[in-house]
């Protein structure tokens, strides 16, 4: 017989429905984040917005397995990004044609400084998704290198190698020249 | 730290400063300046990538026929302008190109396991090649866009040191062109139907290779389905 009592399942109840709130809470508050990095992947808001939609029921549906929260955004950009390329592999083909994620230019015409950030995210949106995906992950997302290739499962000097040319891609069609670096545009 | 090693975890992660990056650029304008510009690429990256794309909601109406007529005549006239240019175009810009493409693969230099034999296979029959070196010679097997055509860029591993070799069946030399540029000696040779760069960084043995190379590679007839990549221009 066991000396301590049950606990007392109003408590129980109480203390779930917490929880859940929290959980819900915490989701909302990186769904922009989340939203953002999709966009960035996928080259479109409704597929994005789909995306997000899957990754957070997932998350949702495994969210004991979250620890601590605050590994929340990079354990959810990690779900994202599975949920994207599951999507991409499903339909084993660019998602988004470039003509429809050429993105709109502002009405009212743009300082010279906006031009080039223009420039640069037209050249990311360009970028194929090998190299688009590794660049987002680190720069937008937080990542290192290591935690990138232990993502993509890929070697990291793989993961090196295609942020170097993700970058010298981005330079190339931006019209920038690289000091003493050739850019290089071929597959290897 | 080599300037290659250096460029390449420049390019990949400018912000990451390791002790061996760092006594590199102490001693490297070059690297240091390409750092800098680096560092300002990524801060433009951040601000890029700090809101979504504005994506087009819709596809635009087509054009009217007439206008799809005049730019179905204008990317003709473009066409045949490009091919005049490609065949009227200088030969000593070859060795150029070729010093360019190999310095825009930092990594090769760097490259010391043995390359799967499917993968030299790949590299070399996607452009209809055969080659009599032994495979735990070549430590780089890459098919590279390069003038319009996928070519097998290669790194042997010889007792002279790592040696970079692309196998261009589709340009055409009628002598040795020897070449010394951005700190790499090099010679293309006539070979078969096509030609053989051989490039050394420094100073290297890279006729004798060469000599070796002519009479191992073998010109095979040329596949019809090249591999596409989406990195194809």
């Amino acid at each position: 017989m066991r000396n301590s009592s049950p606990p007392s399942p109003v408590s129980s109840i109480s203390e779930r429905a917490d929880a859940r709130a929290a959980f819900t809470a915490l989701f909302e508050s990186l769904r922009p984040d989340l939203l953002r990095f999709a966009q960035w992947l996928a080259r479109d808001r409704a597929l994005a917005e789909d995306i997000v939609q899957e990754a957070l029921l997932r998350a949702w549906r495994s969210r004991d397995a979250l620890k601590d929260a605050g590994a929340a955004r990079a354990w959810l950009l990690t779900i994202v990004r599975r949920e994207h390329a599951r999507l991409y592999e499903r339909k084993r083909l660019e998602l988004v044609s470039l003509d429809e994620a050429a993105e709109i230019p502002d009405s009212a015409p743009a300082a010279a400084a906006d031009g080039e950030l223009v420039m640069l995210r037209h050249a990311i949106m360009r970028l194929p998704l090998e190299y688009r995906e590794p660049l987002v992950l680190q720069v937008l997302g937080g990542f290192s290198t290591e935690e990138i290739a232990r993502e993509l499962e890929l070697t990291a000097t793989a993961v090196l190698t295609r942020l170097f040319r993700a970058r010298n891609k981005l330079r190339a069609l931006c019209g920038m020249a690289a000091p003493g670096i050739a850019t290089p545009g071929e597959p290897a | 730290m080599t300037c290659d090693e250096a460029r390449l975890l420049i390019g990949a992660d400018p912000e990451t400063l390791t002790a061996g990056l760092e006594e590199h650029l102490r001693g490297c304008p070059a690297c240091s300046a390409l750092r800098a510009d680096m560092l300002r690429l990524n801060a433009a990256l951040r601000r890029a990538l700090a809101e979504p794309p504005r994506a087009a909601a819709r596809r635009r109406a087509p054009p009217p026929a007439w206008r799809q007529w005049a730019l179905a005549a204008s990317v003709v006239l473009a066409v045949v302008a490009a091919l005049g240019v490609w065949v009227l175009r200088p030969s000593d810009t070859l060795a150029s190109e070729v010093v360019a493409h190999v310095q825009g693969e930092p990594q090769s230099w760097l490259a010391t396991h043995n390359v799967s034999a499917g993968a030299i296979d790949h590299a070399l029959k996607s452009s209809g090649i055969g080659l009599d070196v032994s495979s735990d010679k070549i430590v780089y097997a890459q098919s590279c866009w390069f003038r319009g055509h996928y070519v097998p860029h290669l790194v042997l591993e010889t007792v002279h040191g790592p040696a970079t070799v692309l196998l261009l069946r589709h340009e055409h030399v009628t002598a040795l062109d020897h070449f010394h540029e951005a700190g790499m000696t090099g010679v293309i040779v006539p070979s078969g139907e096509g030609s053989i760069a051989v490039l050394e960084r420094g100073g290297g043995r890279v006729d004798e290779l060469a000599g070796e190379l002519r009479q191992q590679v073998h010109w095979l007839p040329e596949p019809d389905d090249h591999p596409q990549s989406k990195d194809q221009p």
